[in-house]
């Protein structure tokens, strides 16, 4: 897996599920957690099997991503307009929730890959919701217009308390990430990932991809933003995306790997991260082959069922091993 | 406390055959995907035989070999389709046996899966009771050190196993652990939560012996089932069909009178022209069940019956255990869930016991008669991931956060502190 995919996979599955035999009643409680805080509660009732209430629950945006009536900027609209009569927009959510949708799984279209369609749309929410504001901004670089009354930079949350900030023009949008890791090697790793990143931008067969960047300090687009905001231990990398970056069926694709900039990082460092390991260990595998031919003799006798003849020896056991060659 | 201790751990639990992963404090595992990963190890000879080769394109097959891999379902599925994709199983009789494969699998189960940041969890993982405490660095090693997790638990599966009561009565923490798996079932009796180590008996016949059986039989009925797919077939029919008789010969008869009633179809597509096809399953409903009653049906190594290794079990524990340890005998695994298993399991239990009993009362002629022993074969509807059901339990007490091992432990004094584990205290 190189990219993290839109829709949630256990929502997908949940639903699938359920519209797989939807006349039987079951009660179905299930309460998850996905990366950058995203939280996701389904709840289907005994009584009514063709409802199910989906609740969903988003990191809380830092003082300059400002959230009205608790949703993004144009996420009402946006989820009207993904999911039409199949859903209701409970007001207010479930008690810490940012939103309550009602689905009526009975409304889905009889036609099974639009059905299918519209249920991987569903288990996309968190991009319909938290990609709402960019997708509008996007929207308008598409027709080379710039969405009116935001503010500039226009902060969008990402993570809890960290936003990225987006600075709109009818010819070009750039999207900053201030990058932020807590651990100690993270930061190197990301650091350098991202350095290599632009640098793959460069080859001959990107040429198309948005122009990214990547500075140690705040770049000029983010002046007059604060200061917290401009903290950042990774740096700062810069895409541009221009109007052919989100013509047609592009925006949508556009969008999702702009709000999850930060998680596919992390998830490459991971990455890194346990290939070093593997590494380390067949590293350490031949070493010991290594030291196992410089044995002698006497030892090779000594060989494990499973052909394995090295065994971490204690203090104590390498100490009588050691006198016993003495005398022999 | 941290942030990470007001999300739901994530709770693993990695089988021989299954993996189960999911969050704590639901009821089900969000995912029970086949514990295998594949490979495209295409990329690994291109990378080795081209020693001159320009730099990038070198580079970018070792990165491509490093992300591309599957696993679950899909790995089954890759492996199948294509020839470039190798299935590697890293776990083999409970043991981590590939620690390359082992670290892919979560990887892809954390961040494929179940779609969270290790960081914003804590995790508790699963161990057989056999595992050494090396392994357990390992895991420890990885879970802190790539994947960054604040706290770590490791919790022996038949221990979970029997917290899954924790909610269906008041939570009895002594107790003989049936746990039959795909590829190993062991019986481990555990007292006041802790497992009486030197009485753990394992048995080499498992749920994928069954489907080794069932397999077998139909195939020597000929049976047209296309060699490609007669594994997952015998699988599927065995989870579909298959019961626990009380009495073998009574179930043939049964079976030759009413055919109609007792034979099933299945009906599948073959793989490689996608024609339809059907077959009967009959005898093998039964049967397969059996190897674990009368093992001498399958194989010629191994002839000692469940029922009397549970006896054996309980008979090599402490005394004054033992009739706790008879009262609950706690079914846990997959291969557990034939219709009347537990009946069974207890009949055959209780018949061994009251023998006993009998003969100890006809030596001592009846002068003393011994207060009868109490048989109880428990087994509940969350039996088949009754292990993960317990560590989802378990993850969601406010003590699960104290108990585990924390990143600045493991950066203070290193690996070593996964060797043990704490068992709750005062939790039951
Ligand atoms: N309903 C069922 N009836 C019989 N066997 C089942 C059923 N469901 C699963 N199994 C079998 O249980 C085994 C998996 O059990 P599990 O406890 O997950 O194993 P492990 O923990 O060793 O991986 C497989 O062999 C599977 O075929
Ligand atoms: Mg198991």
């Amino acid at each position: 897996m190189i990219l993290l995919q839109s829709p949630s996979r256990f929502l997908l599955q949940t639903l699938l599920n359920r519209v797989q035999n939807l006349e039987k009643g079951v009660e179905l409680d299930y309460q998850w957690v996905e990366f950058d805080d995203v939280r996701y509660h389904v709840q289907v009732s005994m009584k009514y099997p063709q409802f199910l209430l989906l609740s969903v629950s988003l990191p809380t945006p830092a003082q300059e991503a400002v959230f009205s009536g608790g949703l993004p900027f144009g996420a009402i609209e946006a989820i009207k307009a993904s999911y039409g009569v199949l859903v209701q927009i409970l007001d207010p959510p479930k008690d810490g929730f940012n939103l309550t949708l009602k689905l009526n799984l009975s409304k889905l279209p009889p036609d099974e890959e639009y059905k299918h369609a519209l249920l991987v749309k569903i288990a996309s929410v968190r991009e319909v919701v938290l990609g709402a504001p960019l997708r509008v901004v996007l929207k308008h670089l598409a027709s080379r217009t710039v969405a009116p009354d935001i503010n500039r930079p226009f902060a969008l949350v990402h993570r809890p308390k960290e936003s990225f900030f987006l600075v709109p023009q009818a010819e070009k949008v750039t999207v900053v990430f201030p990058m932020r890791f807590k651990d100690s090697i993270d930061t190197v790793l990301a650091t350098s990932f991202l350095q290599e990143f632009v640098e793959a931008r460069r080859t001959a067969g990107l040429n198309n991809a948005p122009p990214c960047l990547w500075s140690p300090s705040p770049p000029l687009e983010l002046r007059g933003t604060a200061g917290e905001a401009l903290s950042a231990n990774a740096g700062f990398v810069t895409f541009v995306i221009f109007p052919r970056h989100v013509e047609g069926k592009k925006l949508d694709r556009t969008v999702w790997s702009l709000s999850t900039f930060r998680a596919y990082v992390s998830y490459h460092v991971k990455c890194s991260e346990g290939f070093m390991h593997t590494r380390m260990r067949r590293r350490v595998e031949s070493l010991i082959q290594a030291l196992d031919r410089a044995k002698p003799d006497l030892e090779k006798s000594k060989k494990t069922v499973q052909g394995r003849s090295f065994k971490r020896l204690s203090l104590k056991e390498a100490h009588t091993n050691s006198n016993s060659q003495r005398w022999s | 406390m941290d942030s990470a201790a007001s999300r739901p751990a994530v709770v693993i639990d990695n089988g021989t055959g299954y993996t189960k992963m999911g969050f704590a404090g639901n009821v089900e595992p969000c995912f029970i995907a086949p514990t295998v990963v594949a490979v495209n190890e295409s990329f690994l000879n291109q990378n080795r035989s081209s020693t001159k080769g320009n730099w990038l394109a070198q580079h970018s097959a070792g990165v491509m070999a490093d992300l591309d891999f599957f696993i679950g379902d899909e790995a089954i599925a890759r492996s199948r389709n294509s020839s470039t994709y190798n299935l590697s199983y890293p776990i083999v009789h409970g043991q981590v046996d590939n620690w390359d494969a082992m670290e892919r699998f979560w990887q892809q189960c954390i961040f494929n899966y179940l779609r969270c940041d290790p960081e914003d969890h804590y995790f508790l993982l699963t161990e057989s009771p056999l595992t050494a405490p090396e392994s357990r660095e390992y895991t420890g090693e990885i879970m802190f050190e790539t994947f960054n997790v604040p706290g770590l638990y490791i919790a022996v599966q038949p221990v979970l196993a029997l917290a899954a009561g924790y909610t269906t009565s008041k939570c009895e923490m002594t107790g003989v652990v049936v746990d039959v798996g795909d590829g190993a079932t062991h019986v481990v009796p555990v007292a006041d939560g802790y497992v009486i180590g030197s009485s753990i008996k394992s048995i080499p016949i498992a749920g994928k012996d069954v489907t080794l059986f069932v397999q077998q039989l139909m195939r020597e009925r000929g049976e047209h089932v296309p060699p490609e797919d007669s594994f997952e077939v015998a699988r599927k029919v065995k989870e579909m069909y298959c019961y626990t008789s009380s009495d073998i010969v009574k179930e043939f008869n049964k079976h030759d009178k009413e055919p109609g009633k007792y034979i099933k179809h299945w009906r599948g597509i073959k793989p490689k022209t996608g024609a339809p096809y059907s077959c009967d399953v009959g005898y093998e409903r039964f049967l397969g069940p059996e190897i674990f009653f009368n093992p001498e049906i399958y194989s010629s190594d191994f002839a000692t019956p469940l029922p009397a290794v549970i006896d054996k079990c309980i008979q090599s524990a402490p005394i004054d255990t033992r009739r706790a340890l008879y009262k609950n005998i706690v079914l846990s695994g997959g291969s557990t869930m034939f219709k009347d298993f537990h009946r069974r399991l207890q009949r055959d239990v209780k018949k061994i016991v009251d023998a006993r009993v009998l003969a100890s009362d006809s030596r001592l002629d009846g002068e003393v008669k011994s207060q009868p022993v109490e048989v109880n074969v428990v087994s509940h509807p969350i039996q088949r991931y009754a292990v993960w059901f317990g560590g989802s339990v378990l993850a969601s007490t406010p003590e699960f956060f104290a108990a585990c091992h924390t990143k600045a432990e493991y950066e203070e004094y290193g690996a070593s502190i996964c060797r043990t584990n704490p068992v709750f205290k005062g939790m039951y």
